[in-house]
């Protein structure tokens, strides 16, 4: 028995008792020993999910999907994905000799943490799910990223789960020799497109240089793609997701029809993703198809309020979220106000300049009517709406509970988009002026 | 009026919101009924950049800088061409940096640069890069100005003998060098992203102006409103405490 372990078990249940479930405690065992992590005996299926977008809400489909086959799993689902928090959830799951009371732990890596802690949590499975233009400043740029995760998994033996349509996340399999690869693919569907301006990272492959040649893009530099010199991008996906349909939320695998959890072209993504990692567990498909179509997303991803009329709230971090979630809000019908919190605390990133890669020129639509601007980088985002021709239409209003009170007072539905650091503050403020419609 | 822009590299060197810039070069050209033609140019294409008035270049990270450097070295009779027809240049980061001598990569590797300053670049590793928000003051074309951006950037570039500004908060050229870019009568170049011209419409301007000098001599802009620019300048300005 390990005291040190026992007195943040302890730390850990005194602050359940008084309501504070948190990560205190991953904060302390941290601090008493670095090495921490290291320590645990980790189950027989360990699956790190890691990428730029999306992780969240794919590790926690898998762990359901897991779960709905019958297994005991842990998982960060908060999306707790640094040091902290990956402590946190060790040491509330494991005994007093370190070993993990569960069948398999699904955790969520951030991608700067994860080459990391890569050996310490002795993964099974890497899910890679898409490598996107982030926070720079604090990200560096991309190909740092995929270059440290090259580095790990070069003698990795286990099962590495790949986006098979994202040039950036196929670099791994080049360099992971000794593993497993399984890629994830989508057909071509109805918002696939044969030109795009969206794709920013990735239009050359990384083997020759020469421009990537694409038969479709679905969204960013995702689609079907292969370099004409040296093949990069031939795969054979090992989970192919066809017969997409939008207004039914449904799709075909292996013949079967299988429910999205929500009609966009990422979620899709996240499916295949589950489906993959099942398949290389011998689990049935059907158990995720239960989860799909029961999920709920977590906080701030697509989230209704009932303000005087509806308001719907979206977490945005990097241009490619940003687009897609526009392109939510604009297929959207009907007159709609819009409010945006732009931030840049740590969690955030420094840099605001990310808005200039994203296309809120699509927000020029007639049906949209005022677009508030708030937080702490307001005018930077008003000024970026103004160069897109909506000068008549933005409003700056710094403090967001007067923002979000504006909105509610011009009772017409309404979408809000939020940084990182905004996001939980938005939404306090949300249910207090949700509370006050009823 | 027209000004004709070539944005050099567009699907390469395009980090950090860089591309706003043209944005707001032509959205202001615009206003004042100057025509601005933004035409682009990548790797192997055939363009006469000395017929351009304005020459735009961004930043790019280490592997696209190494895809481009060499289609760009081949292009430099071209360049020279273009400074003596007085066309007017606006580099950010790498196109900075590829202007001077060398630029000497994270892994060691040196790329040859244009040669057309005497400025140098050396890159330090991953993990010490000058990042963060950055506060100027800028002496252009006869005014001196506050400016703001944000920088980003492993490569320490030296021997600067005319710099665009003084820095009032960050690093600038090189670690806590105390001046940041390189200014002339007809180039422009900076590590300032932000991008760097939406909250300094003057230097916005300024650029126009010198883009315009090629055909049209000394032109006198009309004031826009910058009400929105310079409330986000001054947001910046404040925090960073260089009122």
């Amino acid at each position: 028995m390990d005291l040190r372990l026992k007195f943040v078990q302890l730390t850990h249940k005194a602050l359940q008792k008084v309501g504070r479930g948190g990560s205190f405690h991953g904060e302390i065992a941290l601090r008493i020993d670095p090495h921490f992590i290291e320590k645990f005996k980790m189950p027989t299926t360990v699956i790190l999910v890691t990428g730029t977008n999306g992780k969240t809400t794919t590790s926690n489909l898998i762990a359901e999907s897991l779960r709905a086959s019958g297994m005991k799993v842990i998982n960060n689902r908060r999306g707790d994905n640094l040091n902290v928090g990956i402590a946190t959830l060790l040491a509330s799951n494991a005994d007093s000799d370190f070993r993990i009371q569960a069948d398999a732990a699904v955790i969520e890596v951030d991608e700067l943490t994860v080459y990391r802690q890569f050996k310490n949590l002795h993964p099974t499975h890497l899910v890679v799910t898409n490598f996107f233009r982030d926070q720079l400043d604090r990200a560096g740029e991309m190909e740092t990223i995929i270059r440290k995760i090259q580095e790990v998994t070069e003698d990795f033996e286990g099962h590495l789960i790949l986006n098979g349509d994202d040039p950036n996340v196929l670099r791994i399999a080049d360099t992971a020799k000794k593993a497993y690869v399984h890629y994830f693919s989508v057909a071509e569907n109805k918002v696939s497109v044969k030109t795009t301006d969206e794709a920013s990272e990735g239009k050359f492959c990384p083997r020759c240089g020469k421009p990537l040649v694409y038969d479709f893009y679905q969204y960013s530099h995702i689609g079907r793609f292969h370099c004409p010199y040296d093949h990069f991008g031939e795969i054979t996906p090992d989970v192919l997701v066809s017969d997409v349909d939008y207004d039914h939320e449904t799709f075909t695998y292996e013949g079967n029809q299988f429910h999205s959890f929500i009609n966009s072209i990422y979620a899709i993504y996240n499916c295949a993703c589950v489906l993959t990692v099942l398949k290389t567990m011998n689990l049935h498909p059907r158990n995720a198809n239960t989860v799909f179509e029961n999920f709920v997303l977590k906080e701030g991803r697509n989230e209704l309020y009932q303000l005087s009329k509806p308001c719907v709230i979206n977490l945005v971090k990097n241009p490619t979220g940003a687009n897609e979630v526009m392109k939510y809000i604009v297929a959207q019908e009907g007159d709609k106000n819009i409010c945006i919190f732009l931030n840049d605390n740590d969690q955030d990133g420094h840099d605001v300049s990310w808005i200039w890669d994203a296309h809120f020129e699509r927000l020029n639509q007639p049906d949209i009517h005022t677009i508030v601007c708030s937080g702490l980088r307001a005018y930077d985002m008003a000024l970026r709406l103004k160069y897109e021709g909506l000068e008549d239409r933005i409003k700056v209003i710094e403090d967001s509970k007067e923002a979000i009170h504006w909105l509610n007072e011009a009772d017409m539905p309404s979408h809000v988009i939020a940084t990182y650091t905004a996001l939980h503050a938005t939404r306090a403020i949300l249910k207090k002026e949700e509370e006050s419609c009823r | 009026m027209q000004i004709k822009m070539l944005w050099m590299y567009h699907d390469l060197m395009d980090l950090y919101g860089d591309k706003g810039n043209t944005e707001v070069l032509r959205v202001r050209s615009a206003k004042r009924n100057i025509e601005c033609i933004v035409d682009t140019c990548s790797i192997g294409e055939q363009k006469d950049i000395s017929s351009y008035d304005l020459f735009f270049m961004g930043g790019g990270a280490d592997r696209e800088q190494n895809l481009i450097f060499e289609d760009l070295i081949s292009r430099k009779e071209d360049i020279q061409k273009a400074m003596q027809n007085k066309t007017a240049f606006l580099l950010i980061c790498g196109g900075y940096q590829l202007f001077g001598k060398y630029y000497k990569d994270q892994d060691g590797n040196i790329v040859e640069g244009l040669g057309f300053f005497d400025y140098f670049t050396e890159s330090t590793d991953r993990d010490h890069r000058c990042i963060g928000n950055i506060a100027i003051e800028a002496t252009m074309d006869g005014e001196t100005f506050k400016a703001v951006g944000f920088e980003n950037h492993g490569g320490q570039t030296r021997n600067v003998e005319t710099p665009l500004g003084k820095v009032l908060y960050g690093h600038g050229n090189t670690f806590d060098s105390g001046f940041e870019g390189f200014l002339n009568d007809q180039v422009l170049a900076t590590y300032m992203h932000g991008p760097l011209l939406p909250k300094n419409p003057k230097i916005a301007d300024k650029i126009l102006q010198r883009a315009l000098r090629k055909n049209y001599g000394d032109v006198t802009l009309a004031p826009l409103d910058d009400e929105i620019e310079y409330k986000a300048q001054e947001v910046m300005l404040k925090r960073l405490k260089v009122r």
